[in-house]
């Protein structure tokens, strides 16, 4: 599956680092806002 | 990132790393290869699912390559970069596309090649005067 720009972005709920922190983040908490959702190979390298 | 937050935006980071390699990470700092002092969310696809989902798995590799997806308050794709490995991404050209996403939204115009914020957009009705004005 891929995702095409005029579709709706595939909602997703991901444990993560945030502000130090172990949490989950979902794509919905971000509605209402814009959101730069990028993806990289691998943590040490650059981005 | 104040010039996301000025905007209405926000950043979040996915690779395929579990999250204590994210903390680890977080925690190294810049002259060591760390990202210390980083303020946006990682988050950790060690499934892969998002990443397929988003399409850019590499999966002979297991790892994603540079995928941006701007994604807006309504949740809908309004534009994708995808950089094949070597190459890094540009903030500024990020916050170029937000700029011209929201001058459409709030103004109704559309914005040619090259717009930059304070640049003259388009008005669709009066697309013929801009071109008198700009063409060169």
């Amino acid at each position: 599956m891929s995702v095409r720009v005029g579709e709706k972005a595939p909602e997703f709920t991901l444990d993560g680092v945030v502000k130090g922190d172990f949490k989950s983040v979902a794509l919905k908490d971000y509605r209402g806002k814009w959101l730069g959702l990028f993806f990289y190979p691998l943590d040490f390298t650059f981005v | 990132m104040p010039e996301f937050e000025q905007r209405n935006s926000a950043v979040v980071g996915v690779s395929t790393d579990s999250k204590f390699s994210h903390k680890a990470w977080l925690q190294t700092p810049r002259k060591k290869g760390g990202i210390e002092g980083c303020k946006y969310p990682l988050l950790a696809d060690f499934t892969k699912k998002l990443s397929a989902d988003y399409g850019v798995l590499q999966e002979a590799s297991g790892i994603a390559v540079r995928g941006l997806f701007l994604i807006n308050p309504e949740g809908v794709v309004d534009a994708i970069q995808v950089n094949n490995l070597p190459i890094g991404r540009n903030v500024d050209e990020v916050l170029r596309l937000l700029d011209a996403f929201q001058e459409h939204q709030k103004n109704g115009v559309v914005c040619p090649i090259g717009w930059a914020k304070g640049k003259e957009a388009i008005k669709p009705a009066e697309a013929a005067a801009w071109f008198e004005k700009h063409a060169k």
